[in-house]
């Protein structure tokens, strides 16, 4: 017992949430519940569509965070989920390639601008480098605007491919025509992402982002490469978010540069991780999966004009009475 | 054996001179004092070995190495740890955690698995003193306490030189006299010291020699006694050598 106690205390402050069997028992139970969740809606085509743009945005909160755990606040991350569109979908149309092939080569070309982003931002910090963010989206914004012969400007991208097919034994899954196949598809990256996240935090990459987020003089100085490690930070966070708006260009099917760069997709990610809790593993993709689904059901049909204003509502009053979201305050209560 | 060299070293600060000339060494197993009044430039002179700074002109050494231009990262990985005059704990983190961070970036040498390094951060907790804080968070530690995890942390690097910035200031007579017992212990581990010391409370206890500075400049040198007689240190603690200058 004593010495459970003490394993558990090396892990890092996040992770505590494994701390007994009842988040272990709520995560099942909460994996089975979206697992379940096309059976239950009897694959009501709109609340799946709901869902499945939820998961997705839980999945960028939790890639935003990657950066996050690091001490950063990032403005910019439109910057990478455009890319990753725009890179997908262009690599799709262009040269015939499937989306299998087009959605990791988006992702890596997503992780060339974190490269860039880092060399010209992480020399600064705080609201600095926060401000710096939310120029540097301009860049990948304006030259997909702008050049057309390679991007078709501002006109934007039709025609893009759904999410692919797959065929195992003869037996045939078509993703595209099908929101069920979508939605297990997102749930399925979803998954793999928050088990990556979760896996980082209890590493010693987690550690050393947790130390420099905390005291950084104190972490150069017992030996962490304070700059390498937030350039691996940044690295992972701007890959899994330029996948996450490969994903997007393939669900969505047509994508224009306001849409994919514009200030949405930066606000949205760290809105969810604020609310949800910065420092926690799955605060941001519960935050996600709440309040989304809220903003579309509720206040869509009842505020068509302004239904976003939920957004900005539910972040003043989580900044002002939950700093650290409401589940790193449900982790400190219990 | 030498084992820090510092080669005429400068450090301006927009035209400020902050260290003028310090030519000094450090040899191995030594504890060497480092005095003077406020501003005399005693915690740059820390930056500087520690890599947190750049020194405008001259060279450090370290076993022979030039360490000038590296990052604080390569530095302790090099063998060179430090605490700070106002320590800084990772304060969400326990206090147990905190040293073993010291464990597993510090020195690269040997690679120990999570029960190891959580033994030897326990026993660096037991050696100075706050084995019974081990689960509690860092943050809420009073300052004695904090400042003896800055050392626990420091050491967890396993470093070959130590700098200890004014780690008994502010202390009673009792906790100046656990910092000595303390000290006596990590030299027996074979650490070379350099300590800072302002109000002279620790290191004319335990230290071989004292590098006094003043405004920059490296003012006297040599066995403590002879140094704290030394006139030049006595003006500029009393604070009259400037105005004698002017005489």
């Amino acid at each position: 017992m004593e010495n459970d106690k003490k394993t558990m205390n090396f892990l890092t402050a996040k992770n505590r949430l494994n701390k007994s069997k009842t988040h272990w028992i709520g995560l099942f139970l909460g994996f089975m519940l979206f697992f379940a969740l096309p059976l239950l809606v009897q694959s009501n085509h709109y609340i799946l569509q709901v869902f499945t743009h939820a998961l997705l945005l839980a999945a960028l909160a939790l890639a935003w965070d990657l950066l996050g755990a690091s001490g950063s606040i990032s403005l910019g991350h439109a910057a990478f989920f455009g890319a990753g569109a725009y890179a997908s979908a262009l690599l799709g149309l262009d040269l015939g390639l499937s989306p299998w092939a087009t959605i990791p080569l988006a992702g890596l070309i997503a992780t060339g601008l974190g490269l860039i982003m880092g060399l010209i931002c992480l020399r600064l910090r705080g609201a600095y480098f926060a401000l710096a963010t939310l120029a540097f989206v301009e860049i990948p914004w304006v030259i997909t605007d702008n050049w057309d012969s390679l991007t078709r400007g501002s006109l934007g991208l039709v025609g893009i491919s759904g999410l692919p097919s797959i065929r195992i034994h003869g037996f045939h899954v078509d993703f595209g025509s099908s929101i069920v196949v979508s939605y297990y598809l997102i749930f399925a990256y979803f998954m793999i992402l928050l088990g990556l996240v979760a896996f980082v935090h209890q590493s010693n990459i987690g550690l050393a982002l947790q130390a420099i987020r905390e005291e950084e003089i104190a972490a150069e100085a017992v030996g962490i490469h304070v700059n390498g490690y937030r350039l691996l930070s940044l690295l992972m966070s701007a890959f899994f978010t330029g996948v996450c708006g490969a994903c997007y260009a393939h669900l969505v099917r047509y994508i224009e540069p306001g849409l994919v760069y514009g200030l949405h997709f930066s606000a949205v990610p760290m809105i969810f991780a604020i609310c949800g809790g910065r420092l926690t593993i799955l605060g941001p993709a519960v935050a996600a999966m709440v309040l989304y689904p809220m903003d579309q059901f509720v206040f869509h049909p009842l505020l068509p004009a302004g239904h976003e204003f939920l957004y900005g509502a539910v972040l003043i009053l989580a900044m002002l009475f939950m700093p650290n979201g409401f589940w790193g305050r449900l982790r400190n209560a219990s | 054996m030498i084992l820090l060299r510092l080669k005429s070293l400068n450090k301006t600060f927009n035209h400020f001179c902050a260290l003028t000339d310090i030519d000094f060494s450090v040899g191995e197993g030594e504890i060497v004092g480092l005095v003077g009044p406020n501003g005399a430039g005693k915690t740059t002179l820390f930056n500087l070995i520690s890599g947190r700074y750049k020194p405008s002109s001259g060279n450090i050494l370290f076993k022979d190495i030039d360490i000038t231009h590296l990052k604080p990262h390569a530095i302790c990985r090099l063998g060179i740890s430090r605490t700070f005059q106002s320590s800084r704990p990772f304060p969400g983190m326990s206090v147990l955690q905190n040293v073993m961070v010291g464990h597993v970036f510090g020195k690269r040498s040997s690679l120990h698995s999570r029960p190891e390094n959580k033994q030897a951060a326990k026993e660096l907790l037991d050696i100075v003193g706050i084995a019974h804080k081990a689960d509690a968070p860092a943050g809420r530690l009073t300052l004695s306490e904090q400042r003896r995890l800055d050392l626990a942390r420091a050491l967890a690097t396993r470093p070959k030189l130590l700098l200890l910035d004014e780690v008994a200031a502010g202390f009673s007579p009792v906790l100046v006299k656990q910092a000595v017992e303390l000290i006596n212990r990590v030299r027996k581990r074979g650490v070379t010291l350099l300590i800072i010391d302002h109000f002279l409370n620790l290191s004319l206890k335990v230290s071989d020699r004292l590098l006094a500075l003043d405004h920059g400049e490296k003012i006297a040198e040599g066995p403590p006694h002879v140094v704290m007689r030394n006139p030049e240190v006595l003006r500029a603690y009393l604070g009259l050598r400037h105005e004698s200058e002017r005489d």
